[in-house]
């Protein structure tokens, strides 16, 4: 990972705000630059190569959705993360369909955040086109669209073998509940029930049980995450 | 001040074009009349007096100016004719006879004219006259003419009729208009200050009827309904209030006192990472219920069609059903999905995966451990249908209704995780998409219908 991609420009208004994301993000590793408005925004963006650009659709001078298309018509193709308190459907559709690559309702959680720009910025890095994930001694087959452990077939569902598929793209990394919704189901909504967890309590059952050591990992209060032990 | 109103009013000044309008048309009839009248009768008078004139003419043709000079002199003296004028005149204007001493100069020419004179057979001084003039063959000038001051005065009183008949409808109209209009003034300024009224005080006043049953009474009637009505949402909306400060209340306390403990409690960093991560929890909850409400708000009160798509409602519940089967299994029911492979509806596939989402959710958590809930998907000849059923306990008949309002919870479901907004989304997703919610006994549990309109062709 090369120290441009894990620049990031933060686009916010408010100085509380602004303040505690680049203290956050510095602290996981990030270096971080901040625009309080979209002019700004506007010259760094086009001035610096960054990883992700994280971007309020409120701005007190251009609006967030302005900001991001005229960088697209520049050429930038940066992956944007946009940051709302407009969490409404509509808002957050017209969000992505501006250009945006995902989105976070206001108020959100720091964990939340990271596990998105490790997402995006991960997207904005060369990915090999495997066809085989392999995690520990799992084994995701993209092609055949199966999955076993020890050579051992996994019986899965579609849905669970997405659902699979996409914890496994981002191995080692957080998944929260949202964007399971979001990327295995194409919801736009957060459920009001833990009707997830459930889910995802059947799939590990399939994956873990009775296996040397389990993959699928609650992160306490945000999501899961996929990963091998050592 | 009233009467300020009463000429201030719109409905004054409506009625005072009105009364414009109609003056107009009114005395355009009387002119209309009048000169009607004033021709018909100066018509019978020329004719009068071109017979007249007929009649010299046919004296002067037989007899030559000598006969005429006769006719002319027995007329003079006729009393029948005593309100004739003759005079024939040489052609040196000399009069020759008649009873007119010298030729009038308003009646120099030929034809027709009106000319005043004083005849010694009306007692009255001057009079109106009208004449005739023509040329005789020898030269002569004979002028026959007629006392018209009759028919003048006639005509003035007809005139002055007139005149006094528009007056006096006019000023009726108008004492009329300020008296309805004062009238109406009056109900409306009543109905005004109770509304002022209401909106000072309270809701609790209604406008008084007067038991005539017209207009004004079902005006007030249906403003005293709109009243009733706003009292009941208010009602409803307080009851909302209450129920989400409620159900905010408990988890803010569970909250609070959970961080108070802990904040006197010496720091443990075990106990402190729980606490933390439960009390996120929480707030994760109560932030999920605001979402929820504005969800369920913004849903109703926009109209989401732009965004409508012709969608399969199977496809959807089939998602609905793959995803729930995790926790249908938890609980040991049986999740399934039947009825046609293809039903076509036009919508928001979001909100419908919710709404199906909610419906079959209840039916697990309310329906009997280990027994049955099936997901069904018809096209009804009114419609596409979707159902959900259970065979759980069901709700009481006169609960369905209860059940969409927010926060409703049963008695009996108090202690079931949820928030009593899942049916409330679901009504609000129906009534965007034109369908109808149908709740039935499934005789054991409970059936609910969706039957969305049938697609316009």
């Amino acid at each position: 990972m090369t120290g441009a991609h894990r620049r990031i420009l933060v686009v916010e208004d408010d100085p509380e705000t602004a303040g505690q994301l680049v203290e956050e993000l510095t602290t996981s590793g990030y270096e971080v630059d901040l625009a309080a408005n979209g002019r700004e925004a506007l010259s760094q963006g086009a001035a610096r190569d960054y990883a992700v650009i994280t971007i309020d659709r409120m701005l007190p001078d251009i609006d967030g959705i302005t900001v991001m298309r005229q960088m697209r018509d520049d050429g930038i193709a940066v992956p944007f993360l946009i940051i709302s308190a407009l969490g409404e459907v509509d808002d957050r559709v017209r969000g992505l369909r501006a250009g945006g690559d995902d989105y976070l309702v206001k108020p959100f959680s720091f964990v939340e955040l990271l596990a998105r720009l490790e997402a995006l910025g991960r997207r904005s890095e060369t990915v090999a086109k495997e066809t085989i994930l392999r995690v520990g001694d799992l084994a995701v087959d993209l092609i055949a669209r199966t999955a076993s452990r020890r050579g051992r077939k996994i019986p899965l569902l579609p849905k669970e073998f997405q659902l699979l598929e996409y914890l496994a793209r981002n191995e080692g990394r957080v998944v929260s509940r949202a964007m399971l919704l979001q990327h295995v189901w194409d919801l736009h909504f957060d459920p009001s029930t833990n009707i997830i967890d459930v889910y995802v309590g059947r799939v590990r059952r399939k994956v873990d049980d009775q296996q040397a050591y389990p993959l699928i990992h609650t992160i306490r209060g945000i999501g899961y995450c996929l990963r091998a032990p050592g | 001040m009233l009467l300020a109103k009463t000429l201030g009013s719109s409905t004054f000044r409506l009625a005072l074009i009105a009364i414009g309008v109609f003056g107009l048309i009114v005395s355009a009839i009387f002119a209309y009349v009048y000169w009607s009248t004033l021709s018909y009768v100066r018509d019978r008078s020329d004719r009068a007096i071109m017979i007249e004139q007929a009649s010299l003419d046919e004296a002067y043709a037989r007899s030559g100016r000598g006969g005429l000079t006769a006719l002319i002199a027995q007329r003079v003296v006729d009393k029948n004719f005593a309100d004739h004028v003759y005079l024939l005149a040489g052609p040196g204007s000399a009069p020759l006879a008649g009873n007119l001493k010298q030729w009038p100069a308003d009646a120099s020419g030929q034809g027709w004219a009106e000319f005043r004179t004083s005849l010694p057979a009306l007692s009255s001084g001057s009079a109106l006259m009208r004449g005739v003039t023509e040329t005789l063959s020898n030269g002569d000038r004979l002028l026959v003419g007629r006392d018209i001051s009759d028919l003048d005065g006639f005509m003035a009183q007809i005139r002055a009729a007139g005149i006094a008949a528009v007056l006096l409808i006019i000023g009726l109209a108008a004492a009329a208009s300020i008296g309805v209009t004062r009238r109406t003034v009056g109900r409306i300024e009543q109905i005004n200050a109770i509304s002022r009224a209401i909106m000072l005080s309270g809701l609790d006043q209604r406008i008084p009827l007067r038991g005539s049953h017209d207009e004004w009474d079902r005006v007030a009637e249906n403003l005293n309904l709109m009243l009733d009505r706003i009292q009941t949402l208010m009602g409803d909306v307080k009851q909302v209030g209450e129920n989400i400060a409620h159900d905010l209340r408990t988890p803010l306390t569970r909250m609070r006192g959970r961080l108070e403990k802990a904040y006197h409690a010496p720091r443990n960093q075990q106990a402190d990472a729980a606490l933390i991560g439960d009390t996120i929890a929480d707030l994760d909850a109560v932030l999920g219920m605001f979402a929820s409400i504005t969800r369920i708000s913004e849903i109703e009160t926009r109209a989401r069609k732009g965004a409508f798509r012709i969608v399969n409602l199977v496809e959807i519940a089939g998602e609905v059903v793959e995803l729930y089967d995790a926790a249908a299994e938890e609980v040991t029911t049986h999740l399934e999905l039947a009825g046609d492979p293809a039903v076509q509806v036009t919508g928001d596939r979001d909100l419908l995966f919710d709404a199906i989402a909610n419906l079959v959710d209840n039916a697990i958590k309310h329906g009997r451990p280990g027994g049955r809930v099936i997901v069904t998907c018809d096209n009804d000849e009114n419609g596409a249908v979707i159902a959900v059923a259970d065979d759980g306990p069901g709700i009481p008949a006169e609960q369905y209704d209860h059940v969409f309002k927010r926060f409703y919870r049963l008695e009996q479901s108090r202690y079931t995780p949820g928030n009593g907004l899942g049916l409330s989304l679901v009504a609000a997703v129906a009534s965007l998409h034109g369908a109808r919610i149908e709740l039935r006994d499934n005789a054991p549990g409970l059936l609910c219908r969706l039957v969305f309109p049938a697609a316009e062709t």
